[in-house]
């Protein structure tokens, strides 16, 4: 058995835009732009990125929910956008969502019994399905008898919870979190996360957390990737990539979070990346993010910069001038394009 | 004189559930070219509270059964419409969490700017527009000339941030309220823009009220801050008070419930149980004692009154300070946290 769970192999997914009166194509957003990415059994992966760099478009690819333009999504080894209906099924026990919003995401003419029996009914588990959903309710912290009640009577934290329960009732081997706490209060946050924590341990799940909050993906994951323009930036363990990150973008996206500390915040210096994300229709030539970056010279505008692993373990990132120990994000030293292979 | 004075401001809505009562009692002072940080969660009243300076709510189903808002010694709840209209925009202006919902879609970005200056200051079009272009540059809206021209949906989420901001110092206020201003935006997005309010604050010495939940945004900005929470206000001070030394236990679990990006990850988060309060159904006693770590019977008996902690340092709760303290030693032992 493959020492991933989960890899994926330059996914891509290009939206046609259609435009006039026949729908011509005339043009693609290229929502996800050739993604590699591997998740070990148990481990929790977090993916943050701003607003429309296409981590959830790679969620839906992963999942199948959406089907992509290019490339490979390997579960348990196998191909599973080679499966057709009865082999997807199966899978899909196996991989579940947890959602944003807790309001959108729960049928408002469904009791939360039925809502989280749902998936056990459509994957034909029928004995003692009430006992199981009761068992599922204590799980997450509410109580069997919320069995015959609806969303409307709970607030959001207690509606992520029903989520939680529906997306844990198959025992799934992997959850996928999309964003899970954002709509969340601040207060409820935290009960959410140790939730999320508690069930990984008791039930071995293995997450893919989605998260635009960098403190909460922090906290949470064991290994970060980032992405921007539909591409990965930068992948690490946690300590590595908040503690030593090479893409100028990562750097100047940690600087960019305020921390709940005025002293260290007085003394902190910031990185304000200038302008706003480029649009993924049409994304800048080369490095897409030379437009923004601090540090991109002219070899940045022509050429696309590949992952290429750093020193630490398992550290990848796709720039030609990371920023290495010590250095600031604006310095410039060498002028020779970065590649691991050649600096060995 | 201050600025800005909030006394015991209650702002309550009629509904066919009951009376809301979103702001119940809010007292806070607002000097010239200072900023003042509103933290709580939502339905803590701190856009009510926003609102009903401007006076903004909806009248009815809201009504002031309490309270005065003196605005240079002026009492904005029983001022005139007309007199109210003199003030919105010109002496204290508002922007809002969505850009895209405050703006027109069907006017250009400029002749909304325009039609702020045309209301308060006896300009011609000619000049108007020459202040909306400088307002623009202001806020670094590159090609202001062009853009000025430009309709709402040809701008990206930043820029129509940058451009309410520039409508809004347009009139060159002496108050800015900035609710949740960045909330909508990402990140290296509401970095610009939190730096932008700073340098305009320099510039022009406005009084700001930022708005928001995010315990991050206040410790960058704030001088001084408020922290609601069912609506009224548990807790105020210097943002150093507040954040160092925090008295009102809700004030204090919320602090260490967050995760923070300079602790490592290693640590188990400590959440606050259960939920805030209905507005409609208050707990009895203190709103905080159903969820509050220290809490004791009278707590559930006797509505705390914001009072004088420390110097300058206000806490509703209570517990004497001496009480507080040890209740924290003993949270943190039962839960095993070192200090």
């Amino acid at each position: 058995m493959s020492e991933y769970l989960l890899e994926t192999r330059n996914l891509k997914m290009h939206f046609p835009i259609r435009a006039g009166v026949f729908k011509r194509t005339v043009g693609h957003v290229k929502a996800v732009d050739g993604v590699d990415l591997q998740v070990r059994r148990g481990e929790t992966l977090g993916l943050v990125g701003e607003s429309g760099c296409g981590k959830s478009t790679l969620a839906r690819l992963i999942l199948r929910l959406l089907e992509p333009t290019e490339g490979e999504v390997i579960f348990e080894g196998e191909n599973i956008l080679k499966y057709n209906r009865r082999q997807m099924m199966k899978v899909r026990r196996n991989m579940q969502i947890i959602f944003q919003d807790p309001y959108a995401s729960l049928n408002p003419r469904m009791t939360v019994g039925n809502i989280i029996a749902e998936p056990l009914r459509t994957h034909r588990v029928t004995d003692d399905v009430k006992k199981r959903v009761q068992e599922l309710l204590e799980m997450v912290g509410l109580s069997p008898e919320h069995y015959n009640r609806y969303p409307h009577e709970f607030s959001g934290g207690q509606r992520q919870r029903i989520g939680v329960a529906r997306a844990i009732a198959l025992r799934p081997k992997l959850i996928i979190c999309d964003e899970p706490v954002s709509a969340l209060d601040v207060s409820i946050q935290a009960q959410i996360v140790n939730l999320l924590e508690d069930l990984q341990d008791e039930l071995g799940l293995t997450y893919i957390f989605i998260a635009h909050d960098l403190s909460v993906v922090k906290h949470i994951s064991d290994r970060v990737a980032v992405m921007y323009l539909g591409k990965i930036a930068e992948i690490a363990d946690r300590n590595t990539l908040y503690g030593r990150p090479r893409h100028p973008y990562t750097n100047s996206l940690l600087s960019a979070i305020p921390i709940p500390d005025p002293k260290l915040e007085r003394e902190r210096r910031r990185i304000v990346l200038e302008g706003d994300v480029p649009s993924p229709a049409n994304p800048p030539s080369g490095c897409n993010f030379h437009t923004r970056c601090p540090r991109a010279r002219e070899y940045c505008r022509e050429h696309v910069p590949p992952l290429e692993p750093q020193e630490a373990k398992d550290h990848r990132a796709a720039c030609f001038f990371p920023v290495t120990e010590g250095q600031k994000v604006e310095d410039r030293t060498s002028e020779v394009p970065y590649r691991a292979t050649t600096a060995e | 004189m201050a600025l800005l004075e909030v006394r015991d401001l209650k702002t309550h809505f009629r509904t066919p559930d009951g009376i809301v009562k979103a702001v119940d009692g809010v007292s806070f002072t607002l000097e010239a070219g200072e900023t003042l940080g509103i933290v709580g969660e939502s339905g803590s009243g701190k856009s009510v509270t926003a609102l009903s300076i401007m006076r903004l709510n909806p009248q009815p189903p809201c009504y002031y059964p309490q309270g005065e808002i003196l605005f240079e010694g002026r009492n904005l709840l029983e001022a005139g419409e007309r007199e109210l209209r003199d003030i919105r925009g010109n002496d204290i202006a508002m922007i809002f969490q969505d850009p895209m919902t405050s703006l027109n879609p069907v006017f250009t970005v400029g002749d909304q700017i325009m039609e702020a200056v045309r209301i308060h200051q006896k300009v011609s079009k000619k000049e108007a527009k020459d202040i909306a272009i400088q307002a623009l540059r202001d806020v670094g809206i590159p090609n202001p000339e062009r853009r000025v021209d430009e309709y709402p949906h040809q701008y990206s989420g930043g820029m129509r941030q940058r451009a309410m901001i520039a409508m809004a110092l347009a009139c060159n206020p002496k108050i800015l309220i900035a609710d949740e201003p960045t909330t909508a935006l990402d990140v290296t997005i509401q970095a610009q823009i939190l730096e932008l309010m700073v340098e305009l604050q320099e510039k022009y010495g406005t009084a700001i009220i930022m708005i928001t939940h995010d315990l991050g945004v206040v410790a960058q900005l704030a001088d001084k801050i408020m922290v609601m929470y069912g609506g009224r206000a548990v807790e105020t001070g210097t943002t150093d008070d507040v954040f160092y030394d925090p008295l009102m236990p809700y004030t204090w679990s919320l602090l260490r419930s967050i995760p923070r990006l300079d602790k490592a990850g290693e640590v188990r988060l400590l959440p606050i149980r259960g939920q805030p309060p209905s507005l409609i159904f208050l707990p009895p006693g203190c709103n905080f004692n159903p969820r509050c770590p220290f809490a004791k019977d009278k707590c559930r008996e006797v509505d705390p009154p914001l009072e004088e902690k420390r110097p300058g340092h206000r806490a509703a709760c209570i517990l004497s300070l001496q009480e507080i303290e040890e209740s924290k030693h003993r949270v943190d032992e039962e839960l095993g946290v070192e200090q």
